[in-house]
């Protein structure tokens, strides 16, 4: 039992949360990507080791005439551009929360939501444009999964962002959520970083290996 | 009534009162409802601990079925179908729904209250863990009561696993058990890292962490890098199987490649080796400095040991590959990774071997295990050297020389220090101690099965006895000693037997356990036995590295944190210095409904691809949620935040 000469530490004074990196969740979603960063990883070293069992990469297709078999540039550099631009309502709406400044988050996560949108939908037509089906050969098959599994980031990405705007409308700004924000926000920097060497080796990896 | 039971007397609520309206602020409403919303660390890890026992006990039973197939040559008891589900199912629980849940599950009930904390970072997401693994579990045993018990080794190796060898869905439920128990770990690890970086009680900086926190955190990192690799192998496998998807991933025809599932399974299965035994070096270092009375020598050496069988651990996996066509460089480059972990452990062992001999040992049960693991552990250390070098490596490959050297490193290195730490934490969890006799009787008859199994599966295997062929001939002159071996697995199994009953009996009879019954120096020993739902009431104030042998009456403590939320003190990752206070989340049913989701979406992902979508959408639904139903919102702070406290400076005195 603690007596007048214990020696305390008073840590009411502390703030009763923070926003930034100081955080555990901060923490937790840096560990969850570096899982997610080791997948991708293991997904490129695989994309690498399979090129090691063909003479052609991406294989040509006689059957068809098709023998341009690289995949499509164009939604794809569409994609990128639009990942790319997004960062910049991303690190807006950042800054906002960083000042507590209502209605910039609530415009920005809006326009997240929209680009969200955007990416996923040009996702699919990027599908269209690898001259294959999954299961027609390895290299189909890990061409679609990087594509699937960033896919899935972008979907996870968007609805999170998603939830986040819907908050931030219907909801007084609070200081839970301005973390979150603030979390979600490297998640989605994240996303699009990880796109960068994937789209480069997935539609570049073909025309020069 | 718990909290005068305590080695350190500040850290208690000062009356029943004040400990009673804290109880009901840390724990679950009653009831079933409340149950299952329960995200109390404790509750958790003894649900952890627990499950993981049963399928221990489990995977035992097929193991001593195993055992009787196999005791005279020629039996007809299991049939060579019923006995590849057998071990697979094995060797596959061993590994999956035992080791690494049982090693978390230990660790999420005591790494929060050694390092100082209320409850770990994310409490949701724990439930949510332990409701997956439950998940993932039930999907392998369920499958195995159902006839579709995996049958293609706990390591599933194409083309064996693959649509053409393994029709049926037996290997599907593996692969879908597989992702939901590693979502699991990986849930763990990082609650475990989040709540160590975060949470630790003020002034315990990096150096003063106790051994079985580091264990634990050099553990979870490499979950979080190995896991990867096993869910990329499975989700490829099971692409590879399903219907309407069918990849090629190892398909030789199509471009494919059978190896690399090797190199990424094994990417992942090697470190596995080390998931399970850094933690079995954290209970032993623990054990060791407790029952030795001094400082652990060479905690340094210790730490730094860790960390660089993580790294090694890493660079090991070709070893399980030297029977494949891979380049000379890459097998010269793995024999010396696969020597060079040895002076790692070697340091460790010496570490505690220096401990011992310095100190006052004491030699109660928990230690008796601790000498228990490291006669067989070197055994199988030794082994271990013999399989690192190639030419010996291709002479036993898959005989049962590989399975007794796996045996005795992984029960020798996992099991014995685990069950010294059955014994050593159990009057932490109950607040009463094990009984004594039966405990060397679990003991000594442990020591014996075991050898007896296992030791004359050597000279099985270099006898040529192949292993997962489910009998063999009586010409070959192998069925004395698989007596004995089947002879050794009864007693293991009586061994076991003893145990339970010990814990069934102690559990409501034992002998009542002194606050602090074994002298130990971390911090768990400061609460009471069983420790109350919020642990401390105050939190303490660390100034060395063996806080409870360090003037306990005069403990500093944490004043000014909530009594009215669950609140818990968050602190600087290196120094320890508080930074900021931190709301837990309140209890909630979601992550048991997430986890019902998951499950149910990896079972129905076994016949068809649209159970993912669909999953993923009813998911979504549930943790959007999940993050509605949370606390109250907090206000906004104001600018210019984070005044340090006055005296924050205080746990500097060392």
């Amino acid at each position: 039992m603690i007596t007048a000469d214990t020696q305390t530490i008073d840590v009411s004074t502390l703030p009763p949360h923070v926003e930034d990196h100081r955080s555990p969740i901060w923490w937790a979603n840096v560990l969850l990507l570096c899982i997610e960063t080791t997948m991708f990883g293991l997904i490129v070293a695989t994309y690498f080791y399979l090129r090691m069992n063909f003479t052609q990469w991406p294989p040509v297709r006689s059957a068809v005439g098709l023998y341009a078999t690289n995949p499509d540039l164009g939604f794809a550099t569409a994609n990128m551009i639009v990942l790319f631009i997004s960062v910049v309502p991303m690190a807006l709406v950042d800054f906002a929360c960083r000042r507590h400044n209502e209605r910039p988050i609530q415009i920005g996560m809006t326009v997240m939501v929209l680009l969200g949108l955007v990416t996923v939908a040009l996702r699919f037509y990027e599908f269209s444009g690898v001259k294959f089906r999954w299961d027609e050969n390895a290299y189909a098959a890990i061409v679609w999964t990087t594509l699937g599994m960033h896919l899935l980031h972008l979907i996870t990405g968007t609805a999170e962002n998603f939830i986040m705007t819907l908050w931030s409308w219907l909801k007084p700004l609070d200081a839970k959520h301005v973390r979150d924000i603030r979390v979600g926000a490297v998640y989605w920097y994240w996303i699009v970083g990880i796109w960068i060497p994937l789209y480069v080796i997935i539609y570049f990896g073909p025309r020069i290996l | 009534m718990n909290v005068s039971r305590a080695a350190v007397p500040n850290l208690c609520a000062p009356n029943e009162e004040a400990h009673r309206s804290m109880e009901k602020l840390w724990k679950p409403p009653p009831g079933l409802i409340g149950w299952l919303c329960d995200t109390n660390h404790k509750h958790i890890a003894m649900r952890y601990i627990v499950t993981a026992f049963i399928f221990f006990g489990l995977a035992g039973i097929l193991a001593f079925l195993m055992r009787i197939q196999l005791a005279r040559p020629e039996l007809h008891f299991l049939g060579p179908d019923l006995y590849n589900q057998f071990f697979t199912v094995h060797g596959s629980t061993m590994m999956f729904l035992f080791a690494v849940p049982m090693m978390e599950g230990m660790a999420l009930y005591l790494v929060p209250i050694m390092v100082g904390t209320r409850n770990v970072a994310f409490p949701r997401m724990n439930a949510f863990g332990y409701y997956t693994y439950l998940g993932g579990g039930l999907l392998l045993w369920i499958g195995l009561f159902l006839n579709a018990g995996a049958d293609a080794g706990w390591f599933a190796y194409v083309p064996l696993s693959g649509p053409n060898y393994s029709p049926g869905h037996r290997v599907d439920i593996w692969a879908d058990m597989i992702t939901l128990t590693e979502i699991s770990a990986l849930v763990g690890a990082v609650e475990i890292i989040a709540t160590v970086f975060k949470q630790r009680a003020p002034g315990m900086s990096l150096n003063r962490i106790p051994l079985f926190v580091w264990a634990e955190v050099v553990t979870s990192f490499m979950i979080i890098f190995a896991m990867p690799a096993v869910m990329i192998a499975t989700a490829y496998l099971a692409m590879d199987r399903l219907a309407h998807v069918n990849t090629h991933f190892f398909n030789p025809a199509e471009g494919g490649d059978a190896l690399l599932y090797q190199h990424l399974f094994w990417f992942f299965g090697h470190p596995e080796v080390y998931i399970i035994f850094i933690p079995a070096t954290g209970f032993v270092s623990t054990i060791v400095e407790t029952f030795s009375g001094r400082r652990i020598f060479g905690y340094t050496a210790l730490v730094l040991s860790l960390i660089a069988t993580a790294f090694i651990g890493f660079g090991l996996w070709v070893h399980h590959m030297f029977a494949t066509p891979i380049p000379n460089l890459g097998r010269s480059f793995f024999t010396s990774a696969s020597m060079m972990i040895a002076i790692p452990s070697g340091i460790q062992i010496f570490c505690w071997l220096a401990t011992l001999t310095t100190g006052r040992p004491r030699l109660r049960l928990p230690l008796l295990f601790v000498f228990g693991f490291i006669l067989i552990f070197v055994l199988g250390g030794l082994t271990g050297i013999m399989l690192a070098s190639v030419p010996i490596d291709l002479q036993v490959h898959d005989t049962f020389f590989v399975v007794a050297h796996f045996h005795y490193v992984l029960i020798g290195g996992a099991v014995f220090p685990l069950f010294g730490a059955f014994y050593y934490w159990f009057p932490k969890w109950t607040g009463r101690m094990l009984d004594n006799s039966l405990g060397y009787w679990n003991f000594w008859t442990f020591f014996i099965g075991f050898n007896l199994t296992f030791f004359p599966m050597h000279i099985l295997g270099l006898h040529g006895m192949p292993r997962r062929v489910y009998t063999y001939v009586a010409e070959t002159g192998w069925g004395n000693l698989n007596l004995l071996a089947t002879i050794g697995a009864t007693i293991i199994g009586i061994s076991m037997s003893l145990f339970i009953v010990n814990v069934l009996v102690s559990r409501k009879r034992g002998v009542v356990a002194d606050a602090n019954p074994w002298g130990a120096p971390t911090l768990e020993w400061a609460t009471g036995s069983p420790p109350p739902a919020y642990n401390f009431y105050f939190v303490p104030v660390v100034t060395s590295r063996e806080p409870v042998w360090d003037e306990p009456e005069k403990k500093p403590v944490v004043i000014g944190l909530s009594y009215t939320i669950r609140e818990v003190l968050n602190t600087t990752i290196i120094d320890a210095v508080p930074e900021h206070r931190y709301e837990l989340a309140i209890d909630s049913i979601f992550p048991l409904l997430l986890a019902i989701v998951s499950s149910l979406t990896m079972t129905f992902v076994i016949f068809t691809p649209w159970a993912l979508p669909i999953g993923m959408f009813f998911a979504m639904l549930v943790l959007f949620a999940w993050f509605w139903r949370g606390n109250e919102p907090q206000p906004l702070a104001e600018a210019g935040v984070a005044r340090p406290p006055p005296n924050a400076n205080l746990p500097a005195a060392a």
